[in-house]
């Protein structure tokens, strides 16, 4: 048996995958997004993106993590060069930072499943604005939860691939059952106030709004945000891969499978609130997870059945929300810890580091700037600026694949120009450099399906468009609309997001000689053709197999080994 | 804690732990600067300034900052003021510029003049005006005047300061007049008093109910506390809370639609030898009630050599005229003023304050005979001409230059001055004077306006309005030029109780009397027929539907409507809706409050519908505007009307203070369709879970390949997962 660490089977590496992109994302801001762009308009241009921005990028990942069989740091070592390997750190950071305060989110979902469970939020008069206020002005309350949150993750992830299979699938296979019965339940009442007016309206397109930048701009930062692609987390899980595994039907499979939660976890959410909401689209178009929190428990309380029925769709809908977010946690933590394994660190303690750094530096957004807004609503401000500051960091994770492709293509065109098999200038590049990745790494023989031209049309012409016009709109956006955007003691402006941008790709930079001066253990299947030879990180004497001795780091080799064993046997 | 490298291994060189460097960073997300306090509405009962207003508002902090004297907290010297004006004309040009007298050339009687000609005797400086308006450079070139914010459809308001030295205030009203307008411009809706509420109490009466505490804060402090401003009245103007949060919007409106000329210290002579010679420094201590009122005109040489001497020593007792009454109209009727018996000669006594100059000793007709045809409007020789051989007057650098920019300051053409309203700052006395001055016991032809004006403007202020020469007759003031001439609406406001107030009163005084004159520039438009409707309790009618009194149609675009009482001259092509809407904001964070994103004020126009709608006294007609709102539009509409009459422009505005309406609009479009809807969702179910399908069973097909997965179906693939 090899050192290395795998998952099972092939649905363990989609469910795993499906579990990091399922997230709240899905549950609480796609309705919100279908209300706000013209019900069924909407969902024109997010399949378009699916297909163009996510599904592209999640194969480029599942291809480079299988050949690197490293974390982000190491896949961007090998990758993108000895000197980009601070561009895996970004993406590690990004995720991570993210990580802070997404566990303190989980922990109010746990927290609402546990209300919902016991029946708190059904009442005749509860006032759900009142509950919400009470918990989340009450520190140990959320502590409480957030800490539970990484409890759980820690534990689901302790023992490797092959528990994080085992978890994210039974999760998975309850997430699905839940929202069916939450959807049947939201139909049913939506049936039973005369139409399906929910339905009608997240499937009627609006041909005005189709045509509207904003909603495709909108369908854009949906489908790249909730699908995971290019923040890494499909790199991570791709080192578990087994040897001779699919990337590019995975792929579709992860996409689709994460769609159709979203479709099924919208139509539940609009229907239920369409069948008693007066106005409905004021409400769902709200943004803020407090409305989740509000509106929801709200219409649900209304649910068929007598005292059953609420009962049953509240906690169930909590519950599969808190496991959207508790699958996307593992992911997260897994993305972190995969780093530091890859560098020699033994995995339960990298595990454990990595979850109390999780839980300290979650505090500050669990507890810090508890406000009120004009609707007497409490919101945690900490919680927004930290998101406002790493939400669109994550961007650029994708443009760093990107790039590595880019720079893939422009290395081998340029070899071959050199040895005057290729022919030079712009024609040539796009003839040759521009497939090559394609033909290296993703059409590999392992392939269920094998992927075509498009793809490259998608990374080399779309991806650099989209990212643009993305980032572009974003800052007009903000700049429009934020009042003293530049003024950088200003937590909602944008100098504050270009200075924590700038510092910490200036640290990372600096910290880039750091990270390449230590060996990488790849984590490879036995027998798996994983010759980094080509690549520009290829030639590194430090980037070994797994269980490899590498002189000067003697300690770090014998610790893994015993480790490995210890899992293994 | 991790291994770090130097722990573990002595063979590399040391360095930090990779461990170590990843959580580096996390301290920089706990290094997020201090958020912004999100207001929250507090309850209580408050009683104290302290616990009411914001510790700014309380101190009479201005928010655009600045030294003391930029503060209202001490006086402006020419210099100090001089420096801001143009200061602020720099930052701000767009709606500001800033000159120094006028360019000069041909005058609009036929003299040739130049920049020196507007100079001040004694000290030389001209003096110092802005121009507010917006596009204050790209306007129409006035070359006399070097002005270039001139535009044909805006009323032109003239404000001057400080015609006499004495009379501190006279120049800081003005000056905070400037800095009000311009900070106004472009911050609106700002919280002047840091209460949250914002512009809820907007100078004077704006609700009719006879207190000028709109929003009753003050009145609702401890007694004790309710004369801040130590006037011996409570909760009257100048009090904190007092008239505090006015409309930014309405300002704003009034620098696009006026030109504002102000003059804040008319005799920089006179001003700089009160505070440099006369009383000094600190001339509140020594000059409360007395000081330098003219400016230094040399009386002892005059006659002698046309131009004054200027190495002289200024002579008090005989130097200088009073400005106030070197203005032509009615000049020399001998009431309130002094002319010197024997021309050059000093004439000495107490009445030599108000010496109104020397007697002209010019035919400027050529007929031969000499000041034959005063200034009075009237052709007094009968011979055709009028006002064409007068008989003094408009004798000083700083009257000249008055004269001159009013008379050259003719943007259409028609003769006559552009300034239908015009207003002079003087002290003391707490009273608002109109014309006439110059005759007692005679009414104007507008008498019944003017009073009306100076009634609305005696409530913001509490001060008493009256008729100039009620007070005392004066020939020969800025009015009375500027009324009987040009039919300008004039007053005299008289400031506070000392020429030299004390300056821990400045910033209270200027709140006091600021509201008079922003009303004064609002009214230019027509300020006859502002009165006339007023008077007849007709304008109060109008008003504009409130949303619980309109209703959203099924479909289509949403109907505001003002009821216009049928008295009203209005005009339906100058009258105007103006909207905006406030959407849920793209930028819609995931976890912090709503966010709004709000458009542009837009302006619909009106229309006449055939529906009758009741005023206060009477029938009125519905004027409509039709806002274009789509059905698929959720939001707040927010509406508001500017109301024209005939001759005027828009300023009746509905509802009053720059305030506006809000009408919630909810999504009024079908949810959908049936058919389109099942299209769709086959459309989606089959990219979706057919492509979904597909994946699986290509996935779980063991032919397809030959290393795929062995199992042969999903049961037993899941199987495979739980072993």
């Amino acid at each position: 048996m090899s050192d290395s660490d795998q998952f099972n089977g092939r649905m363990g590496l989609i469910f795993a995958s499906i579990g990091a992109a399922i997230g709240t994302g899905n549950i609480w801001r796609f309705p919100r997004m279908v209300g706000a762009n013209g019900g069924g308009t909407f969902l024109v241009p997010w399949l378009f993106f699916l297909f163009v921005w996510s599904i592209p990028l999640v194969i480029a990942e599942y291809a480079m993590g299988k050949r690197s069989r490293t974390g982000t740091i190491g896949t961007f070592r090998i990758f993108a060069g000895r000197k980009f390997a601070w561009m895996g750190l970004w993406t590690a950071w990004i995720s991570t930072a993210i990580g802070f305060y997404y566990a303190v989110v989980s922990g109010w979902t746990l927290k609402y499943f546990q209300l919902g469970i016991s029946g708190a939020l059904t009442g005749e008069k509860v006032d759900t604005t009142e509950v919400w206020n009470a918990f989340l002005q009450s520190p140990g309350q959320v502590i409480f939860y957030q800490f539970i949150v990484v409890l759980l993750v820690l534990g689901a992830i302790w023992k490797g691939a092959k528990a994080i299979e085992k978890v994210n699938f039974y999760l998975m296979i309850s997430l699905f059952a839940l929202l069916f019965l939450t959807l049947f339940l939201s139909l049913w009442m939506d049936a039973s106030d005369g139409s399906l007016d929910g339905a009608l309206f997240m499937f009627t397109i609006d041909f005005d709004m189709l045509f509207e930048p904003e909603v495709w701009i909108n369908g854009l930062s949906q489908s790249a945000w909730s699908c995971s692609a290019g923040m890494g987390m499909c790199i991570t899980y791709a080192v578990y891969m087994r040897k001779d595994e699919d990337t590019v039907l995975n792929a579709f499979t992860m996409g689709l499978a994460n769609n159709s939660i979203s479709i099924i976890a919208g139509l539940a959410v609009l229907s239920a609130i369409f069948a008693v909401n007066p106005d409905p689209l004021a409400t769902v178009t709200g943004g803020s997870s407090a409305i989740t929190f509000l509106a929801l428990p709200e219409v649900f309380a209304q649910a068929p059945g007598g005292a059953i029925g609420p009962l049953f769709m509240m906690a169930g809908f909590f519950l599969a929300l808190s496991f959207a977010a508790i699958t996307s946690m593992i992911s997260t933590v897994e993305l972190c810890v995969r780093n530091f394994v890859d560098h020699g660190y033994d995995r339960e303690r990298s595990v454990l580091i990595t979850g109390i750094a999780i839980f300290l530096f979650g505090l500050p957004s669990a507890v810090m700037w508890i406000k009120l807004d004009s609707a007497g609503v409490a919101f945690p401000e900490f919680l927004e600026v930290q998101d406002h500051i790493w939400g669109y960091g994550l961007m650029f994770s994708g443009l760093f694949i990107a790039f590595s492709i880019w720079k893939y293509g422009y290395i081998k065109w340029r070899k071959q120009v050199d040895e005057g098999t290729a022919p030079d200038g712009l024609a040539g590049y796009m003839g040759l450099g521009v497939s090559a990745f394609r033909d290296d790494f993703i059409n590999t023989g392992d392939n269920d399906l094998e992927v075509g031209r498009w793809w490259d049309i998608m990374i080399y012409l779309a991806f650099p468009i989209l990212f643009v016009v993305l980032m572009g709109s974003y800052f007009t956006d903000m700049i429009a609309n934020t009042e003293n955007v530049w003024d950088p003691a200003n937590p909602k402006g944008l100098s504050i997001i270009l200075l924590f941008w700038g510092v910490v790709a200036v640290t990372f930079m600096f910290l880039n000689k750091f990270l390449i001066a230590r060996p990488l253990f790849r984590n490879i299947p036995e027998g798996a053709d994983v010759d980094i030879s080509s690549l520009p990180g290829g030639d590194d004497e430090l980037v070994v197999a797994l269980g490899d001795v590498v002189p000067g780091f003697e300690h770090l080799a014998a610790k893994e080994t015993v480790l490995e064993a210890e899992i293994t046997g | 804690m991790m291994p770090t490298a130097t722990q573990t291994s002595h063979l590399v060189a040391p360095r930090p732990s990779l461990g170590f460097l990843i959580c580096l960073p996390l301290l920089l997300s706990l290094a997020s600067p201090v958020a912004g306090s999100i207001a929250v509405a507090e309850t209580g009962i408050e009683s104290t300034p302290e616990s009411t207003w914001s510790s700014e508002y309380v101190a009479y902090e201005f928010p655009w900052g600045g030294d003391e004297a930029i503060q209202f907290k001490e006086y402006h010297t020419y210099e100090s003021m001089r420096t801001r004006m143009l200061r602020l004309a720099e930052d701000n040009p767009d709606i500001a510029s800033f000159y120094e007298g006028l360019n000069g050339g041909m005058n609009a009687r036929g003299q040739e003049t130049t920049e020196d000609t507007y100079k001040g005797w004694y000290y030389g400086h001209a003096s110092p005006w802005m121009k507010i308006t917006l596009g204050a450079q790209d306007g129409d070139y006035n070359e006399f005047n070097g002005d270039t914010g001139n535009y044909e459809d805006r009323e032109d308001v003239l404000v001057v300061g400080n015609h006499h030295a004495r009379e501190w205030m006279s120049y800081e009203v003005p000056m905070f007049m400037i800095e009000t307008l311009i900070w106004s411009y472009d911050n609106i809706g700002y919280d002047n008093d840091g209460d949250g509420k914002v512009d809820e109490d907007p100078w004077g009466d704006s609700n009719g109910d006879g207190i000028l505490d709109d929003d009753g804060d003050c009145l609702a402090l401890d007694e004790g506390v309710q004369d801040s401003d130590g006037d011996g009245i409570k909760c009257g103007p100048g009090d904190l809370g007092v008239d505090e949060d006015f409309s930014e919007q309405t300002l704003h409106d009034l620098v696009n639609n006026r030109e504002i000329y102000i003059v804040p210290m008319l005799n920089v002579d006179g001003n700089r030898y009160d505070r440099e010679v006369y009383c000094g420094e600190t001339a509140w201590e020594n000059c409360a009630t007395s000081g330098w009122r003219k400016n230094l005109r040399d009386n002892t040489v005059t006659g002698i050599t046309p131009l004054p001497d200027l190495d002289e020593q200024v002579d008090e007792g005989c130097d200088g005229v009073d400005l106030n009454r070197n203005y032509q109209f009615e000049w020399g009727a001998p009431l309130g003023a002094t002319g010197p018996l024997i021309p050059g000669a000093c004439y000495a006594g107490q009445n030599n304050d108000v010496y109104n100059g020397p007697v002209d000793t010019v035919d400027q007709d050529n007929d031969g005979r000499l000041n034959e045809d005063g200034v009075d409007g009237k052709d007094d020789d009968s011979d055709g001409l009028v006002d064409e051989d007068w008989l003094g007057g408009n004798s000083e650098p700083e009257t000249k230059f008055i004269q001159d920019m009013t008379e050259m300051n003719d943007d259409n053409n028609n003769g006559g001055s552009d300034f239908p309203v015009t207003l002079t700052w003087h002290s003391f006395s707490e009273l608002i004077l109109y014309p006439w001055g110059h005759c007692q016991n005679c009414d104007n032809p507008d008498q019944e306006q003017l009073k009306y004006h100076g009634d609305v403007m005696a409530t913001m202020s509490n001060y008493e309005n009256m008729q100039s020469s009620g007070l005392y007759p004066t020939s020969g003031d800025f009015c009375d030029w500027h009324y009987g001439l040009f039919n300008s609406y004039c007053y005299t406001m008289e400031i506070g109780n000392a020429f030299h107030e004390r300056p821990e009163n400045i910033d209270d005084i200027l709140l006091r009397n600021i509201g008079m004159g922003m009303y004064m520039i609002e009214i230019a438009d027509n300020p006859k027929e502002r009165a006339d409707l007023a008077i007849a309790n007709i304008s109060q009618q109008n008003y504009l539907l409130q949303p619980t009194m309109l209703s959203i149609p099924e479909e289509g675009d949403v109907p505001i409507d003002i009821c216009i009482n049928n008295l009203f001259p209005y005009s339906l092509e100058n009258s105007e809706v103006k909207w905006r809407m406030v959407k849920p904001s793209r930028l819609q964070s995931d976890y912090g409050p709503r966010e709004w994103s709000t458009t542009e004020w837009t302006t619909a126009s009106v229309k006449r519908v055939d529906e009758a709608c009741t005023t206060g006294n009477g029938n009125g007609t519905l004027l409509r505007a039709m806002i274009p709102v789509s059905e698929s539009t959720t939001g707040e509409l927010h509406y508001k009307a500017m109301v024209s009459t005939l001759s005027g422009t828009d300023f009746y505005q509905y509802p009053a203070n720059g305030e506006y309406y809000t009408m919630q609009i909810t999504y009024r479009a079908a949810f959908g369709n049936f058919f389109g809807a099942m299209f769709m969702f086959t459309v989606v179910a089959t990219f979706v879970w057919g492509g979904l399908a597909v994946a699986l069973r290509i996935m779980l097909n063991p032919e397809e390949k030959e290393d795929v997965v062995s199992e042969g179906d999903l049961r037993s693939a899941v199987e495979g997962e739980l072993d």
